[in-house]
């Protein structure tokens, strides 16, 4: 397995566009999220004080972009040895097909859990530089504070499980356009679709399964109760999604020929 | 003139260099019509991008490269003065290929009559209604020569058209480029094999490192690189030596009963032997190979000769990678 | 050296033909050849169709009693006309005049277009044409009739009384203003549909609803209630055939004290009040007059398959040119056509083709089949326009998707050329086109409208059918899919991306090698 380990990672490392995805992660999110905080104000609240605004979450909306570099980098990881024909080599190097997927999902979470916590942390610190000159304050924003922690963490997590969810998805899909397509849709069309649904009981239901709108409320951590999911079971719900992909991979990895 | 002209391609000058590798360095040369001209060179040697500026996919950095004495850019109807086969694989595999050959012959207004009478040309009649992607190689190939022709253009230019066709097809494409040429075309094929070209090529265009090496008609080539040796069988070895060499020939021998003469020709050495009554028998040309000839030509080109070789990351690798 | 003595090859076909129309006949081959393609327009409109669908039919509200039907203006449209109305009767020609003192709200809270001046309306019934010149508080004079027409006067601050004139000749009303009652401009004409001979000319005062907005991430909250205003009117005049005084009441002269409408706020339990003190009446009141702007476009929700279903079109737009970048293709097409820019404006107009084309079919169905049934599950249909493909702002709602979809599919184009890349090209436009809508519902509505009016997503604005007025206050939310621009505005905003970006990618075209 460790050689397996390090195969994937020697593949990951000098694919080039690694190294335009894991600094587009961190990059994107930090950058919506600090426009984001930079737009909010508190005009639309009785009084500044009255402003129950999730400060924590608004920092960390840039994820919802983040996702798309970490979906693109995790799918390439799988379907770009497809679209080169690189798979035979690989599995002549290492026959044993859950071996190479375990290496490679393990390989591309290591890499997004780093990028990931560096968006994070940066969308965090964008937010203490901003939040005050909007008259907000910082205190929300202390990794001490256990709500926070939470949506600090989840939304790292969050990051890693969309990256098993895509490479689970090129793995079935196996041709990158189809692949990303497919995820993309999962990631946004499902949650505009479900704000579309007119009917309350029906909207709920589908945010609580589409894997990006029920992960990350993770992120909240104010109104809980006025959320469709709570955090950890929507995180839940998003794992489970990364988890039936991932398996639908194995399963087709196995069966199909390369 | 204009005529001749209208069916030839020039090249002067020209250069082109990606980054830091020089591609094509400084390179001239003429096709002409009614020959077919071998385009020759190791993988790498500057053949894909010459072609590729003929064809005004790349602009070149120097030179000019002209085909009919126009530029390739300025031509109204490019598909009927020039026919070109680049890279087989680049058909959309869910295309059948008479579509293929449907939407190139609209960018001229051409009928669908004449892309059933290429289909029919290039043996592919049966196979037109198939997706592409499911064509083999070879099919691949003869699928882009009827690209190549269909609009009937006076100049060829195909780039290793003979890249993965089994014996059978090699044969087909030979006679079929020789008839083309026969018709008055000019056709140049490019090739990093010189054995591929040993019984179709009139003329050669030989290049290493982007540079000219040589541009010489076939037979030249072959009399310069076999210098008329002709090869002889007999049992008295000694008489035809001392006879051969008395008459001017210069004579090796090479074995218990064969000999080698130069400086003879055979019909001279038939007509000596059988007056002096030394038997004899098998005299023939010993006519030296495409193969060695490029060796032996390759061997004076000092610079072709480098002694690290060629590089493997060449030019034309260098573009896909990036595209 | 010399060439060998050869009769260079002629060609004997028939002359060939090159132009523009053989470049979009060939484009138009490689489209319909590759049968996956086919497949992804059909799924475009199944996605467009499904999922509007989706929104209509699973809406159901709870009703609780059906509410009354809306009241319908001269032209047939819902309106708000709901005044407390002081008149008299007014046969022939004639005029009205009085002068207005500043308008007062309660508790401070005045609305910026409340108002409150000389009215003529065909009758007390709701929904009878009128035409009335009036002081607002914050947008001075304004003469309005019928509902929907505006129009400014002077600036007059509303802190200063102001003499207000309405005169009747024959049909048309001429409405004038004065500082000092002697000085008189002329505000504008109104002819009200249908006046009869007989009218009714009198005072008014009405003003909007309060409307208060609480966002916060995610929630939105839009509160309001009945609001009041109260005006004073003096030097009041009636000149014309008055009639007969038919109750005969000595103590209100042949004025009548009557309201228009039902008044919202008998509920809350302030009605009307209305005063008279010798010669002048001071008038409080709530309710508008105005046009009724419905809580819902239903043509435009009917229409919301579209943010999903452009998707298989961008993805078709960028395979349009990056399968040929895959496979090499490019430079068969290049050596074909070696006039790049124009190869690829012909690429550009055969998918624009296609996808408005698509588009159309789509939005069609949508329309068709998603309106009636949005219309079915609300609890008063009534109040929604009467929406017909034939009717102008629907048939701009259903040619402008189409239209909308067509450019997002050059757009898409113009991306996939620009990056060459299929991968990359298809996730940068699912980006720009479906993240903001998940977004926006949590944005402030600055930044919130500011996505809607400068990003490409503007061009959603044309799906929107419901006119809107610049003397009537609006809610315009994201989370409502009200888009802050006029329709033909946003989808000209997205066709300027789509046309940049084809430039770009001719330009680029044009400079690399292939």
């Amino acid at each position: 397995m460790r050689g397996a380990l390090h195969a994937e990672w020697t593949k990951l490392r000098t694919l080039p566009s690694t190294w335009w995805l894991l600094p587009a992660v961190a990059a994107l999110t930090v950058a919506l999220g600090a426009t984001a905080t930079g737009s909010v104000s508190t005009d639309q609240c009785p009084s500044p004080a009255e402003c129950h605004e999730d400060t924590v979450e608004l920092c960390l909306t840039g994820v919802w972009l983040g996702q798309a570099a970490v979906a693109v980098l995790a799918v390439l990881a799988m379907s770009s040895e497809y679209g080169t024909g690189t798979i035979r080599v690989t599995l002549a190097a290492v026959p044993g097909r859950a071996r190479v997927l375990a290496a490679k999902a393990t390989v591309v979470t290591g890499a997004v859990v780093a990028a990931g916590t560096l968006a994070v942390l940066g969308s965090l610190l964008a937010g203490r530089l901003l939040l005050p000159g909007n008259g907000f304050g910082t205190a929300a924003l202390s990794l001490t504070e256990l709500p926070t922690l939470r949506a600090a963490a989840g939304s790292v997590l969050y990051l890693a499980l969309i990256a098993l969810l895509s490479l689970g998805t090129a793995t079935v899909v196996r041709d990158t356009a189809g692949a990303i397509t497919a995820v993309l849709g999962l990631l946004y069309a499902f949650p505009v679709v479900a704000l579309m649904v007119a009917d309350e009981t029906w909207r709920e239901r589908l945010q609580e399964l589409a894997p990006s709108s029920a992960g990350l409320a993770v992120q909240a951590t104010q109104n809980l109760d006025t959320l469709p999911i709570a955090p950890w079971p929507g995180l839940g719900v998003l794992a489970a999604w990364a988890g039936a992909a991932l398996l639908a991979g194995a399963a087709m990895f196995r069966l199909r020929d390369a | 003139m204009e005529a001749t002209v209208a069916a030839t391609i020039q090249v002067r000058g020209l250069r082109k260099q990606f980054g830091q590798t020089v591609a094509v360095d400084d390179l001239s040369f003429t096709v002409h019509p009614g020959q077919v001209t071998g385009f020759v060179g190791p993988n790498g040697a500057g053949k894909s991008t010459t072609m590729r500026m003929l064809l005004g996919l790349d602009a070149p950095d120097a030179g000019s490269a002209l085909i009919g004495g126009r530029p390739y850019a300025s031509l109204r109807r490019p598909l009927t003065e020039v026919g070109a086969l680049l890279d087989a694989a680049a058909v959309h595999p869910s295309r059948r290929g008479r579509d293929h050959l449907l939407w190139l012959a609209h960018t001229h207004g051409l009928p669908g009559r004449r892309v059933e009478q290429v289909l029919e040309q290039v043996g592919l009649a049966t196979a037109a209604r198939r997706r592409a992607g499911t064509y083999s190689l070879g099919m691949r190939q003869r699928l882009g020569i009827a690209a190549a022709l269909l609009g009937d253009p006076p100049v060829l230019l195909l780039d290793e058209p003979v890249n993965g066709l089994d014996p059978e097809g090699i044969r087909w494409i030979r006679g079929f480029l020789r008839a083309l040429a026969r018709e008055g075309r000019a056709v140049l094929v490019s090739s990093h094999l010189m054995s591929e070209l040993q019984d179709s090529a009139d003329h050669l265009v030989v290049i290493g490192r982007g540079r000219l090496i040589a541009d010489t008609p076939v037979a030249e080539l072959l009399a310069a690189a076999s210098g008329d040796r002709v090869a002889l069988r007999t049992s008295a070895r000694t008489d035809a030596m001392s006879l051969l060499a008395r008459e001017g020939g210069t004579v090796a021998a090479n074995g218990r009963d064969s000999l080698t003469v130069t400086g003879l020709p055979a019909e001279r050495i038939t007509a000596l032997l059988g007056a002096a009554g030394v038997p004899f028998s098998e005299v023939g040309s010993d006519r030296a190979t495409l193969e060695e000839a490029y060796m032996e030509l390759t061997r004076d080109a000092a610079e072709f000769r480098a002694a690290e070789g060629f590089p493997a990351d060449t030019a034309r690798d260098g573009q896909e990678l990036t595209s | 050296m010399t060439a060998p003595a050869v009769t260079p090859y002629r060609s004997p076909l028939p002359p060939a033909r090159d132009g523009f129309p053989q470049l979009l006949r060939s484009e138009w081959t490689k489209a319909r050849s590759v049968r996956r393609w086919s497949v992804t327009l059909l799924a475009a409109v199944v996605i467009t169709v499904f999922v509007s669908l989706l929104s209509a039919l699973s809406g159901s509200f709870d009703v609780n009693g059906s509410p009354p039907p809306p009241t319908k203006g001269p032209d047939g449209a819902p309106v708000t006309d709901s005044f407390p109305f002081v008149h008299q009767q007014l046969t022939g020609d004639g005029s009205i005049t009085a002068r207005v003192s500043p308008l007062t709200g309660r508790e401070g809270h005045i609305a910026p277009w409340a108002k409150a001046g000389v009215i003529i309306k065909a009758s007390t019934d709701a929904g009878a044409p009128y035409a009335a010149v009036m002081l607002t508080p914050a947008h001075g004079v304004r003469l309005q009739s019928d509902f929907t027409h505006d129009t400014a006067g002077s600036s007059a601050s509303g802190a200063e009384p102001r003499w207000l004139r309405l005169t009747r000749s024959g049909s048309v009303l001429t409405a004038s203003e004065s500082a000092d009652g002697k000085k008189w401009s002329e505000v504008g004409r109104a002819t009200p549909a249908g006046l009869p001979r007989t009218v009714q000319a009198g005072l008014f005062a009405a003003t909007p609803e309060l409307v208060t907005v609480q966002r916060h991430f995610g929630s939105t909250s839009v509160g309001g209630g009945p609001s009041e205003v109260t005006a004073s009117f003096d030097r009041i005049t009636v000149d014309g055939d008055r009639g007969t005084v038919v109750d005969g009441d000595q103590g209100t002269g042949t004025w009548r004290q009557d309201r228009v409408g039902a008044d919202p706020t008998r509920a809350a339990g302030s009605p009307d009040r209305s005063t008279r003190t010798s010669s002048a009446w001071t008038l409080t009141g709530s309710g508008d007059i105005g046009p009724l702007i419905p809580d819902a476009d239903l043509t435009q929700r009917s229409l919301s398959g579209a943010q999903i279903g452009l998707i298989p079109l961008a993805a078709l737009g960028v395979l349009f040119i990056t399968a040929e970048y895959r496979r090499g293709m490019i430079r068969t097409t290049l050596t074909a056509g070696p006039r790049r820019g124009r190869m690829l404006a012909a690429k550009a107009l055969v998918l624009a083709g296609i996808a408005f084309l698509t588009g159309l079919l789509a939005a069609v169905l949508s329309f068709l089949l998603a309106e009636p049934a949005l219309r079915d599950n609300r609890p008063n249909p009534a109040s929604y326009p009467e929406a017909a493909l034939s009717d102008g702002p629907v048939l701009r709602a259903v040619l402008g998707t189409a239209l909308l979809l067509a450019a997002v599919a050059v757009l898409a184009l113009a991306v996939g050329a620009l990056l060459r890349n299929t991968a990359a090209a298809v996730t940068l436009i699912v980006v720009v086109f479906v993240l903001p809508m998940v977004l926006l519902a949590g944005l402030p509505v600055d930044a919130a409208h500011w996505v809607m009016k400068v990003t490409p997503l503007a061009g959603f604005a044309v799906q929107q059918t419901t006119p809107r007025y610049d003397f009537v206050n609006t809610v315009c939310l994201p989370e409502n899919s009200c888009y802050p621009q006029g329709p033909w505005t946003g989808l000209a905003v997205l066709c300027a991306y789509a046309a940049v970006a084809l430039g770009l990618a001719m330009w680029r075209l044009r400079r690399r090698d292939a």
